[in-house]
């Protein structure tokens, strides 16, 4: 009853709050915005960055000289780094937080731009526009998809979708690229591309950070009143359940050696006497039990718990699987059209028709994910079930039409299925554990993409057809979902350990993530 | 029209030969001619329709026709015999002030048997002699069929129109090849105004979050300052 009337005060509460917070509840949004636009512009020049590659690929074989296989060790590594370095960057992250890591990054990219124009050697390239890019296009992307995931909750999927579409845009970024070498040579290209990767740095202090902070002057404790708006519009499964836990936090036994999170603990029961309202105190201890929380998850410094949860396990094998089918024919498919006698022109128009229709497919996906009709992950399940029948059904298509009709059918549902990953996966692990799901799904992610490619030419030259790829691709596609099958069962069982593990509270605490998560 | 590459001394035979839909036609006269004069102590084909040439120098090469001519009219086909041409850039080659800059010229298919590269000094070319100046330039025959000139220390002087030659049994043959000289403000123009640019952003957004945060300031101490005074 206490609860229930502390709700209703909280309600009250939020009202004259509320008289602020469509204000704030704006100027949040605005952020939210802000938050999409630099995931975007991280696509744009990331991506851009990427598959221009090939373009310096030539420029430093004529003048650094050095073997066409040493030169493209350099491209390999950057962006195999991308994926392979996620797991350290989910530790930065986690121990800097997103905005710092992300400035890193954007510092590490143009740092490594301006170095390698002092490049001699193939090895000096390697490690200073390697090495370096991919850490910084790792710190990058980690920050802003973990960022875009915290800041916009309700529409997840069409953000997602929009920040992704900027890799739509790179098909502009290699004729620049061309552009800028034969003015000012490569060594000038790198450093005017050095300052177009700076630009991300303001961007980066758009990645305000989402949750409120325990004030650092308890007496403040109506300051929780007004950032609450903030965190309840976001947050409002885990605070509504927040009421419920407060009985719980305080059985809920404090990690040993956290005597910060037991000073927070003393200052509390300080506020309880405070002449505040009840219900601000409240909301408050349930924000300083999420800062527990948080402080205890981020104590082991690599937390290797995501390798030991199905639902890791269940979430890398699609996400893996997947990745093999998209890189996999997209390599394939030019080659396929010329030797089916198709024009080189026809089939680079293939390839634009493809990159513009998986743009559109993937914003269409995101805005009909968020519509919440069923669950996501039933969407990207049956996406891909379709990608891997497109797949099967390629080695029909042996003329022009009917490949381009192949081409499209294939970027609508690799878009689909492609902007659903980050929501998929937020939905099924939740946003405080993302960094490190995300960090270990990239790292293996990381290994698919650098198999993948030398996998494929492997196939066709041991069947010295393409038909062979696409085969793969689409059995690829086809065995990513069948995980998915076991994720109600894999919940259950989590729920059941951690039934037996924990204490009551515990438990009833997790039934009521399932339900709201249910809900979602 | 048909251009035939010749890089060393060889017997070769032309011939014109009519489609079949006009083998009907009959009385018909081939002439054979290399610029204006007629070849006519060559010795021809067994169908003479065709002739065999011996290339064996420079001044054997060049363009040579035949013209068949009938009752209804006469149809001439061109032949061209030349050396290996060699492709030089046609985009001009970057280098920067105090760099190196190496000038790739490639043969494609023939091997040469010497290369020579020029430079050009106003109207003249003038060889480059690369143990004259060891310090300034290096020659460097990578392969058989590649040359590389690798010039040091570059400086503003040494922007010019570079030539490529080599030299086969037959002939020469040149690739033209271009080099700039920038200095490095050159793009660092562009770079300070982006830095510039990025600069001012990150003021900004700086600026708008420190006005902000005091905006709440003042508006979480009023808000406070009410609720003491409800309480």
């Amino acid at each position: 009853m206490e609860q229930r009337s502390g709700e209703r005060k909280e309600e009250e509460q939020g009202a004259p709050a509320a008289g602020k917070s469509p204000g704030t509840k704006a100027v949040d949004e605005g952020w939210a915005w802000g938050v999409v636009l630099h995931f975007f512009l991280v696509n744009v020049l990331v991506m851009g960055m990427l598959k221009s590659f090939g373009i310096f690929f030539v420029a430093f074989q004529e003048d650094v000289g050095g073997s066409s296989e040493r030169i493209s060790w350099i491209g390999s590594i950057m962006s195999s780094l991308r994926f392979l370095a996620a797991p350290l960057v989910a530790v930065v992250c986690g121990r800097l937080g997103e905005r710092p890591t992300s400035i890193l990054g954007a510092g590490l990219v143009s740092g490594g731009c301006l170095l390698s124009t002092r490049a001699t050697s193939v090895p000096f390239l390697c490690g200073s526009m390697g090495l370096l890019l991919g850490l910084g296009f790792a710190c990058l992307y980690q920050a802003a998809a973990v960022m875009t995931a915290k800041r916009c909750r309700t529409r997840l999927a069409f953000s997602n979708a929009i920040a992704r579409s900027g890799m739509g845009l790179t098909f502009l970024i290699a004729p620049f690229t061309q552009f800028l070498i034969d003015f000012y040579g490569w060594q000038g290209t790198l450093l005017i591309f050095g300052g177009i990767m700076l630009n991300l740095v303001p961007s980066s202090m758009l990645l305000r950070p989402a949750a409120a902070q325990p004030p650092e002057n308890p007496d403040h404790g109506c300051l929780m009143a007004k950032k609450d708006p903030e965190t309840l519009d976001g947050c409002l499964d885990e605070t509504t359940h927040g009421e419920m836990q407060l009985r719980s936090a305080q059985e809920l036994p404090t990690t040993e050696g956290l005597a910060v999170s037991h000073n927070k603990d003393v200052s509390g029961s300080e506020t309880m006497e405070k002449p505040c309202q009840e219900t601000m105190t409240k909301a408050k201890r349930s924000h300083k039990f999420f800062k527990q929380r948080g402080k205890e998850d981020s104590q082991p410094l690599l937390d290797f718990s995501p390798l030991t949860d199905p639902i890791f396990c269940i979430f890398t094998w699609s996400f893996l699987f997947s990745h093999l089918a998209y890189f996999v024919p997209i390599f394939h498919l030019v080659a396929r059209a010329r030797t089916l006698g198709i024009s080189s022109m026809d089939a680079s128009y293939l390839i634009s028709v493809a990159g513009v229709t998986e743009m559109l497919s993937q914003l269409l996906s995101g805005w009909v994910a968020d519509q919440n009709w069923t669950k996501k992950y039933h969407y990207y399940a049956a996406y891909l079930v379709l990608c891997g029948a497109t797949n099967l059904l390629c080695p029909l298509a042996t003329t022009f039409p009917l490949l381009m009709a192949y081409a499209v059918a294939f970027a609508v549902f690799c878009g689909g299925f492609m902007a659903l990953v980050l929501p998929v996966l937020v939905d099924l692990v939740g946003v405080q554990k993302l960094h490190s799901y995300l960090g270990f799904a990239a790292f293996f992610a990381g290994i698919a993409a650098v198999g993948g490619p030398p996998l494929a030419g492997w196939l066709y030259d041991y069947t010295q057809t393409y038909v062979c790829s696409f085969l793969f691709a689409g059995a690829c596609a086809l065995i990513s979902p069948i995980s998915f099958f076991f994720e109600p069962s894999a919940q259950k069982w989590k729920l059941k350990k951690a039934n037996l593990n924990n204490s009551p509270g515990f438990s009833w605490r997790e039934s009521a993530v399932q339900k709201s998560k249910d809900g979602v | 029209e048909k251009n035939i590459t010749l890089d060393s001394a060889t017997r070769i035979e032309l011939s014109c030969r009519l489609d079949s839909k006009y083998s009907h036609l009959k009385s018909l006269q081939v002439t054979w001619k290399r610029g204006n004069e007629t070849i006519e102590h060559i010795s021809k084909t067994d169908d003479s329709r065709g002739i065999q040439l011996n290339i064996v120098d420079n001044s054997k090469l060049g363009s040579y026709y035949c013209t068949v001519k009938g009752e209804e009219g006469e149809i001439s086909a061109r032949f061209h015999l030349q050396v290996p041409h060699i492709e030089g850039r046609e985009k001009p080659i970057i280098g920067y002030v105090g760099d190196g800059a190496i000038m790739i010229c490639k043969s494609y298919g023939y091997t040469p048997i010497a290369w020579t590269w020029y430079m050009t000094n106003g109207t003249e070319q003038i060889a480059i002699n690369d143990s004259l100046r060891a310090d300034k330039y290096i020659i460097n025959r990578v392969s058989a069929n590649v040359t590389h000139l690798k010039i040091l220390k570059l400086t503003k002087e040494d922007e010019d129109v570079y030539w490529c030659e080599a030299t086969f049994e037959l002939g020469k043959s040149k690739g033209k090849l271009k080099l700039k000289v920038l200095t490095l403000m050159v793009p660092l123009k562009p770079f300070l105004a982006i830095v510039a640019e990025v600069v001012s952003l990150v003021a900004i957004i700086f600026l708008y979050e420190l006005y902000s945060k005091r905006k709440e300031k003042c508006a979480e101490d009023e808000r406070e300052f009410d609720q003491i005074e409800q309480l």
